[in-house]
Parts: C-alpha cells; structure tokens; sequence
C-alpha cells in the first residue's frame, strides 16, 4: 500500500510536540468561542489570522482548523444546557438538547453529542483519506479552462445556496465580485479602481477584507445585542449514554456522517446546513415523529454528527482543488496564502506533509475534544459571564494589532475598520457577509482563469465544451441554474404550493 | 524553509528599536551628520522586501541579513513590504532619512522593466536611492512542455506555427524575454500572464500552454524531473547549474535579460556608512553559508560595487527600451 506512506508520514508530522500543542490550542479556542455566542469560528480565524504568520504552515493550519471543528463541539455544550446556541450549526441541537437536559439528561445529550461528532468527524476524515488523492490524480489536468467553470460554479452554488434571503446574497455576491477587480490589471498592466494609489496596485488583499467583515464586523453588531444573563446550567451527571439511547442513536449518527459529509463538500454548504438537514431527516423518518422537540436523542446525535462531518469535508475542496466551500475555508485559503502555499490540485503531492498533517490533527483532535468536552463543561459555561464590554475592546485591538503586523501597513489597518464598518452594516440590514468574501476570492479566479482560456483558446469559448472536465462542470452549473425554476414550474403545475422551508430563518454564521 | 520561528516576536522589538533611533537621529540629521556615522549603527538596521516572505527576493533578504548581523554588529531584521512588485517598499524607503539604519532589497527589473509596463509615476527611478552592493544573479530559463514535442529552440522556430507562452506576469523578465525573442525569431506566439513562476511552470506541466520562461530556481526540478524540457538560457552566457542548455546569445538571439538583485539605501547616505555597510556584506560573501545558500538556489554570485550596479542596471534598461521599441512591443499586453 504505497499511498498509505505519506498518510502514516503525516501521523509522525501531527506527533511533533509543537504541532501537538498548537492542535491543543486550537481544539480549546474553538471550545471557547463555541460556547460564547455572537463570535464564531469564521472570525476567531479572522481575527487570529496574522498571529499564524510566526510558524510553520503546518502548525497554523492544525491550530486553525481545531478552532473550526471545535467550535462545533463548543456551540453543543451552551444548546443544551443553557438553552442558548453557541454557533449557529447548534441551533438544532436546542430543540431537542435542552428538553433532555430539563428532563435530568443533559449528560446523555451531551455524550450522545459528543460521541456523534467523534463518529462524524472521524468518518468525514476517512472519506478525505480516500477522496482526496482520487482528486488530486487530475492535478496536471485542471488548466484555466477547469479552474474558470468550477470558479463559476462555485459562486452560483454560494449565492444561491447559502440560508437567508437569496436576493441579499446574490447582492453580496456581486459586491464580492466587483472589490476583485481593483487593482492592476493582470493581462495588460493597466490600472483598475486603483484612484493612482500604489497601495492599490496589488489589489485589496483578501485578509484586511475578511479580518474587517468577520472579525470587527461581528464584534461590532455583537455590542449592539444585548446579551442574557447566564443562567445556572442544568446539572451534568451520568455523561456516558445508556445502550438503549446509543441503539435509538446510532442509525442517526450513522445518517448524519452520510449527509454531512456531501453537505459539507458542496460549496455554500457546510456545518449549519449540514445539522439542520440531519434534524429535518431524522424527523421525517422517525416512526414517531411526535416525540421531536421533546427530548428525543436522534434529534441531538443526527445533527450533531452531521456539523461535525461537514466540517471536516469541507477541506476537501479547499485542499484539493484551492476552492474554498464556505467562509471560514475562505479563510484558511487566506492563511495559507499568507504562509506562501497556494492550495491546489498539487498541494498532496507538492506538500504531502502539509496536507496529511492537517488531515491527520484532525484524528487527534477528535480525540482530545472527546477527552476534554465533557469533564470541562463546567469551566467553559464561566467564559459566558465575562462581559461584552470588556471583552469586545480586547478582541477589537487584537484585531487592528494583527492587520497591521502582516504586511506592516497602516492602510491595512485602514481597510480592516472599513470593511468592519461595512460588515457591520451588513449584518444589521440581514446581508450575509459570506457570499461577498467568497464571491471576491472566487471572482479573481474567474477572471484570470477566463481570460487565460481565452488567449490559450485563441478568443474561441466553444474551448471549453471540448474539455472534459471543463464541460462536465459547465453542464453542472447549467442543471443547478435551471433546475429550481423546472422545480418550481412543475409545483405550480401540478397546483400545490412549495412549502416554505422554516430552516430559511436561521441565520448561517458559520 | 522559515529560519526565524520567533521572527514576529524580533521584529515587534525591533521596529521599536528602530522607532527610537529613529526618533533620536531626527535631532542628529540636523546638527550634522558626519560627528555620528562613526558610532554607526546605532541600533538595528531594517531590511525592507518588497515582496512576500517566502519568495526568492525575500530568501535572499534572509540569507544576507542572518550573515551581515554578525558582521555588522547589529541585528538586521527583515521586514515584508509587499505591492506593486516592490515599488511601493521602495519608494517608501526613499523618504526615509538617509542614515543608513533603512535598507531596501531591489530588484533590477523593478528599474529595468517594469517602467515599460507601467506609468512614470508609478515607476521607481534608481537616482532616488544610493545603492550600496549589488548581489546575484538569478536566471530564466525557457522551458517547453512534452507535449509540445520541443526539444530545441530550433523546433520551435521550425515548427511555422503560433504558439502558446507562459510569462510570470505583465512587465516581468520572463514576458520581455519571450516577447523579444520571439520577435527577433519570427516566431507566432499568444501571450499568457500567470500571477508568477509556479502557475506558469504548472501549466507547462499541464499542457496549458506550450512554453514559459521562469526563474531557474523554480524551474530546476521539474527539468531534473524529465516534466519539462530546458530550451535556453537568457543570461549571456550558459548557466553552470545548467551546462548542456544553450545562451540565447548562442543562438544568434539578443535578449539578455535576467533578474539581479541589490541593496540600496536612501539617497544621500554618507559615505563611510555605505562603507561600513559595503564591508559587513562583503565579509558575508565570503561565508560558507552563504556561498551554499546561492548555490542552493541556483543563483550566481554577482557581487558588484554600488556605482557599477547602476551603470550596469541603467545599461540593461536603455538596452530593453531600445529592444521593445525597436521590435514595436507593447509590454502591457493588447490594449
């Protein structure tokens, strides 16, 4: 088994004493962040972003991706006892966590929790293992044409998929679209919305961007709601569920790996879509469907497992074909830019311990999450009696402190408290900020690759059909362009109104 | 790769070092410079990339700053400065007071080549700083894919047929050199810009585009590898990393263009404290470790006086205005 030697290669880069700790470091961020509500993975990343730039790529990598999947874990733990969402891929988990724990069984909520996301993750990462040296095999043959189509797609699916208001998005998205062309042109030199600044000659670099409208943004619009009292949580006693809980649990942890795992591959899928699609699933299929929102344990493991496994898969494409899913993959697309690896098709191959030792932490995280979520519960529902007024000034300076130290610029700064001000506003007025960030990572892409395909086409666009892989795409973003309006045509034929989805109210913050 | 683990810790500590100085020769500037420059340096000594860390520029930055330190006496952190391919570092340090503790890393096609794509506002003029060594010598290479078939120039001038290339970007080396020869060998060709080397390699490996030109360094082990086949060297003479390919100029081509690097300091720095610094680095040449680092990279050593770095670079940039005026080429692509 030759290609199992740079997985088991990886395994010895993850067991590095400093790679060991960061991941530490990260899985306890990630706890932290995902019991305080308001801040979320996306903009701890954000905000932590520059202070990646002192240590290996790697490292940064492992760090910042426990603060991604351990916020899933984190945002459980405040669902279910407090009845308060951490994250909004937990929001689910109240419905049925909370009426658990009132019923004397937060503890087997939270172990059910915690094991379904042990399950999910682990399976997601499997399914990782395996995919991602499939995908990679094509490296050589992903040209400009390949990356333009599956640049274009991606932004259809970001726009069109993400929860909230479609029309919000779409305009984000075009906002996101509009910010990449600033700078000099890349195929002719000439200047674009540059306003004879040389500090814009580069274009407006994509880490000020989402520092701003993740990080200040969030902490921004946070300081504006008021937040409750904790209340004295539910008490945890018997953590270790009961085989009659884990037999009732296990087909919906089972499902929930399944459907998370391509949720989270789809680009403007992810952890939230992920969890609420598991809770919908495991509704429709329960026998007795009644029992939901009364404390029924699939409706706590299913979507539990689910968030965990989209989390986790979400690297996929980020990893294999330098296409970020959703925001917080944007983001750790702009930290391995800063690191100086672009990801891409050749990343497994280029940077074979990069890539398995960020696979691999993950196994290890998994581990140290399930060792330390539960016995630590206690202390991490404290952090929630810390004030907003003291900790929004500290995590505001830490911010503007790290925009400047990564290219030593002052106008970094300055682009971060605009894009702040913008991300702000944003939220109030019900805008999604991750259709424009990815919108603007992606829009770079399509611009270069399309032109570039262009030249090597000779101006001629049937160049792309005659690729395979290029058409294949293109043909899928004809089917996910049209296909809702077939849908919808066909609904009102047949004279039954679409149910309205209810899931479209909860906001995606991931 | 990263041989300062603790480099964002150096570096807080040390732009405030350099901040005090700062502040203390503000008052020295005007009472006189030449009763200081004995006592040179008087703290560390900032050396500013204007480009991303990780990049070649920002490797030879390091490399020079980790032998001059000791040399010198005084730390010589390395500050990135990334934009427009390093202008905006540059200019900025031509504000700077001329006391020798602001250094920049210039690239010769930032003064050579890049002035051929871009306005003259946005352009760097090399009378604004002083420039006190000049260092390597870094080469491209023309590199085919096998599809191609290409295993000489010579096919690619007999094949009659329009080709595509890769360039690392508008206004680079590696798109002058191309553009150039190509002209001067009546060859068809459809230019395509990628955002630098490695893109540009990928795609030739890939079959994008049929041939690019890039920086040796990165190129050497995809050609050692068999993935890409070697055509010329731009330099004048053949590469010793690369024996068996041959020069342009051996081909009866006349484009010499390569990437040299150099250090430069504000204009009007005095002249005991360039020599101070002309020393320390000439002391670092000399290092084993140094010499290695070059040799690693597939840089040739081109260790030149300050004076003889402008001559040559002023040089090398009437040279390529003539060249692309001579050939009407328009370096910023079909406008």
């Amino acid at each position: 088994m030759d290609f199992l030697n740079p997985v088991i290669n990886g395994f010895s880069v993850v067991l590095e004493p400093t790679n060991l700790l960061y991941c530490l470091v990260g899985v306890v961020i990630g706890m932290l962040i995902g019991v305080l509500p308001g801040l979320g993975p996306a903009a701890t990343i954000a905000i932590l972003l520059p202070l990646t730039y002192g240590v290996e790529p790697v490292t940064a990598i492992i760090m910042l991706a426990g603060i991604f999947y351990g916020a899933q874990y984190g945002g459980t733990i405040t669902s279910v006892l407090l009845r308060l969402p951490g994250e909004a891929s937990s929001v689910v988990t109240v419905f049925d966590g909370y009426q658990m724990a009132r019923q004397g069984r937060a503890g087997t909520a939270l172990g059910l929790a915690a094991i379904g996301s042990f399950v999910g993750g682990t399976a997601a990462i499997i399914g990782l293992t395996f995919l991602a040296p499939l995908v990679a095999s094509f490296a050589l043959d992903f040209g400009p044409p390949e990356y333009s189509a599956l640049a274009l797609l991606g932004i259809l699916l970001v726009a069109t998929i993400s929860s909230g208001a479609k029309a919000k998005a779409l305009i984000a998205a075009a906002i996101g679209l509009l910010l990449a062309t600033v700078g000099r042109d890349m195929f002719t030199g000439e200047s674009r919305f540059t306003f004879g600044s040389l500090q814009l000659a580069d274009g407006i670099d994509f880490v000020p961007i989402a520092m701003g409208i993740f990080g200040l943004g969030e902490i921004l619009y946070n300081l504006e709601e008021r937040h409750r009292a904790a209340k004295a949580p539910s008490k945890v006693s018997n953590v270790w569920p009961s085989k009659g809980d884990l037999k009732q649990a296990s087909g919906a942890v089972g499902r929930g790996s399944v459907l998370g795992f391509f949720l989270g591959i789809l680009p403007g899928g992810g952890a939230t879509i992920a969890s609420m699609a598991s809770y919908a699933m495991e509704k429709k299929r329960a026998k007795q469907p009644e029992r939901f929102g009364k404390g029924a344990p699939e409706g706590v493991a299913g979507p539990e497992t689910a968030n965990n496994a989209a989390a986790t898969s979400s690297f996929i494409p980020l990893l294999t074909l330098g296409i970020p899913a959703n925001a917080t993959m944007a983001l750790m697309f702009g930290a391995l830019l800063i690191q100086g690896v672009t990801p891409g098709p050749q990343l497994v191959e280029q940077n074979p311990e990069l890539f398995w030792g960020v696979v691999n932490s993950m196994y290890i995280g998994n581990i140290l999450l399930l060792i330390m979520s539960l016995p630590l519960v206690g202390i991490f529902v404290r952090i929630l009696r810390v004030r907003a007024a003291i900790l929004a000034p500290i995590t505001a300076l830490i911010t503007l402190l790290g925009a400047y130290t990564i290219n030593n610029s002052m106008f970094d700064v300055t682009l971060v408290v605009v894009f702040g001000v913008v991300g702000y506003l944003m939220k109030k007025f019900g805008f999604e900020p991750g259709p424009l960030v990815l919108a603007f990572v992606l829009g770079e892409l399509l611009e270069n690759s399309l032109r570039r395909s262009l030249l090597v086409f000779g101006g001629d666009p049937t160049g792309f059909l005659t690729r395979p892989i290029s058409a294949t795409l293109l043909l899928v973003f004809v089917l996910v362009a049209v296909l809702p309006g077939i849908r919808s045509l066909i609904a009102k034929r047949k004279g039954t109104a679409a149910p309205a989805g209810a899931t479209n109210k909860i906001e995606e913050k991931v | 790769m990263k041989h300062f683990p603790t480099r964002r810790a150096v570096l807080g500590t040390a732009s405030a070092f350099t901040l005090l100085a700062l502040t203390a020769c503000g008052g020295n500037v005007a009472g006189g410079t030449a009763a200081n420059t004995s006592k040179y340096p008087t703290g560390p000594v900032t050396l500013t990339v204007g480009q991303a860390a990780g990049g070649s520029t920002d490797l030879i930055a390091r490399a020079l700053a980790e032998g001059a330190t000791k040399t010198l006496g005084a730390p010589i952190p390395v500050v990135n400065k990334p934009g427009a391919n390093g202008a905006l570092a540059t200019k900025e340090l031509a504000g700077k007071p001329a006391d020798g503790q602001e250094l920049v890393l210039l690239t010769a096609s930032l003064i050579t080549i890049t002035p051929l794509a871009v306005s003259a506002e946005e352009a760097v003029n090399i009378d604004d700083l002083d420039v006190i060594a000049g260092l390597s010598q870094d080469d491209y290479v023309l590199v085919a894919s096998t599809d191609s078939g290409f295993k000489s120039f010579k096919d690619v001038t007999d094949a009659g047929r329009n080709v595509t290339f890769g360039t690392t970007g508008v206004g680079t080396g590696s798109q002058l050199a191309q553009t150039v020869l190509f002209k001067q060998a009546n060859v068809q060709g459809t230019d395509v810009p990628f955002d630098s080397g490695k893109p540009a390699l990928t795609a030739v490996m890939g079959n994008q585009v049929e041939l690019a030109t890039i920086q040796l360094g990165e190129a050497m082990p995809q050609i050692e590898a068999g993935k890409v086949a070697p055509l010329l060297v731009f330099s004048e003479e053949r590469n010793s990393f690369l024996p068996d390919v041959p020069s342009a100029k051996e081909a009866g081509y006349d484009v010499p263009v390569a990437q040299y690097r150099a250090v430069a300091a504000p204009k009007g720095t005095p002249q005991d404290v360039k020599d101070k610094l002309l020393a320390a680095f000439k002391e670092t040449f000399k290092t084993d470790a140094y010499k290695e680092f070059n040799e690693k990279n597939m840089l040739t050593p081109k260790e030149l006086s300050g004076e003889e770095v402008v001559t040559e670079w002023k040089g090398y940039a009437a040279k390529y205005k003539e060249l692309v005026e001579k050939y009407n080429i328009s370096l910023s692509g079909n406008k």
